[in-house]
């Protein structure tokens, strides 16, 4: 019975410690710590967070992620913004030709022309037969617990103190600002 | 150790199971699927969807594009990482070791076989009888023994490691028939023989960039480097001849 207890006990801390966000130092400021230039979240509502929008227009890549290829495109997700295309029909001449923006996105796949991609915690599915008209044609609302907060946009581009973000919002950018000395990126 | 796992299996039991039926497993890749990296937490197996996040692994089915539906949700062990599909098999490399999924019953995949090591970062590629994983000891992933790994995976519910092959920060990797590569962080990326699987052989290092990740996609290899995505013929898959680089 103790033994049993132990092993309890020891798997419900390491449990709880996979928890701890190794990345994030969160130091109680005393009253009289200054606010620092950092990054502060810009919230939106769900809806508009959550909005899906094709433009045909090559965007550089800032923080770029996982890749994909299907026929003759390649994929590179942009961490937490969305999903560039490149056009790699000539494999010489091979460019970026557009960007989906996904925001909170991290992961995606392709089959029979669907494109699947989280949003945060969503799992969209985009058709993109007609690049010029990339549709939505469906959406599965908060399956992916998980992505919601540790998606790539709940924290800042770069490494610095930020304001924690709320976990009841959805953060659609940062902007520098003067931040209270609670969150740091690495 | 068992007696480890089974408690924690047995004291977290706050997540559903749905069992449905479901009609058959296309499990072999088709054409109309693409091809993602070894870091990649999504993955297409016929009409199913398999996406990991730290602690779950998640089924959703796909057969009807407009409306899918989310058919499982498994709690697998800490710090899962990457996934990585193989005919009826999934390899999920986590921080903990690499675990080997069946998903013969493609709505609910079942853990048949485990290959634990020490705490590091995991990603994996394989095929029938073996399965290369690379291990990043230092920084926080822990204090594993950074290389690549090589285990024999002919008996499924025993994976046996073969060979180990240090390198100093090993991130993804890719198979095409009988070259391995391994993205070496800064030191480039290590282009291995694998005439035999289980004794990779250093071929070359193109060096000179920071690899992070590859897809070997037919006769190309695409490489995503911290700079840009770099694009090299692979018709020689010993000898990868550079075409392109699409600049971030």
């Amino acid at each position: 019975m103790r033994q049993k207890r132990f092993w309890l006990i020891l798997c419900s801390v390491i449990f709880l410690a996979s928890c701890w966000d190794f990345n994030r130092k969160n130091i109680p400021p005393p009253d009289n710590q200054p606010k620092v230039l950092g990054y502060k979240p810009v919230y939106g509502a769900e809806v508009f967070a959550k909005d899906i929008l094709y433009s045909a227009t090559a965007l550089p890549v800032i923080n770029g992620g996982n890749i994909y290829a299907f026929q003759n495109y390649l994929f590179q997700v942009e961490n937490g913004y969305g999903i560039h295309v490149i056009d790699n029909t000539n494999p010489s001449n091979a460019a970026r030709i557009g960007f989906i923006t996904v925001k909170g996105c991290s992961q995606m796949s392709i089959k029979n022309d669907k494109l699947y991609t989280n949003s945060y915690d969503d799992l969209i599915v985009l058709d993109f037969s007609n690049l010029s008209n990339i549709q939505i044609v469906s959406r599965l609302k908060g399956i992916f617990q998980e992505y919601r907060y540790g998606s790539p946009i709940a924290e800042p581009p770069v490494s610095g103190y930020y304001e924690c973000p709320r976990t009841d919002s959805f953060v659609v950018k940062w902007i520098r600002d003067s931040v209270n000395q609670y969150c740091y990126k690495q | 150790m068992k007696k480890l796992a089974c408690i924690l299996v047995g004291s977290l039991t706050l997540f559903l199971y749905s069992c449905e039926k479901d009609a058959g497993n296309s499990a072999s890749a088709s054409s109309e699927v693409g091809k993602g990296g070894s870091l990649a937490k999504f993955t297409i197996v016929g009409n199913y969807i398999y996406a990991v996040s730290m602690h779950y692994l998640y089924t959703v089915d796909i057969s009807n594009p407009t409306a899918p539906v989310k058919v499982n949700q498994s709690l697998l062990s800490f710090d899962m990482e990457t996934i990585y599909p193989y005919k009826n098999r999934l390899y999920i490399g986590s921080r903990t070791g690499l675990y080997i999924y069946s998903i013969d019953t493609a709505s609910s995949p079942r853990l048949i076989g485990e290959a634990k090591h020490g705490r590091s970062c995991d990603p994996v590629v394989a095929n029938d009888t073996v399965s290369y994983s690379t291990l990043k000891g230092n920084s926080f992933c822990g204090p594993a023994t950074s290389g690549l790994y090589v285990h024999d995976v002919k008996n499924i519910n025993n994976p046996v490691l073969k060979k180990t092959i240090p390198i100093n920060e090993p991130i993804g990797l890719g198979i095409a028939d009988s070259a391995l590569y391994v993205c070496a962080a800064g030191e480039g990326l290590k282009v291995f023989k694998i005439n035999n699987a289980y004794d990779p052989v250093i071929n070359s290092t193109i060096p000179g960039n920071y690899f992070i990740d590859v897809i070997p996609y037919n006769d190309m290899l695409i490489c995503w480097t911290r700079d840009g995505i770099r694009l090299y013929d692979i018709s020689n898959r010993l000898n990868p001849q550079f075409i392109k680089l699409i600049a971030n």
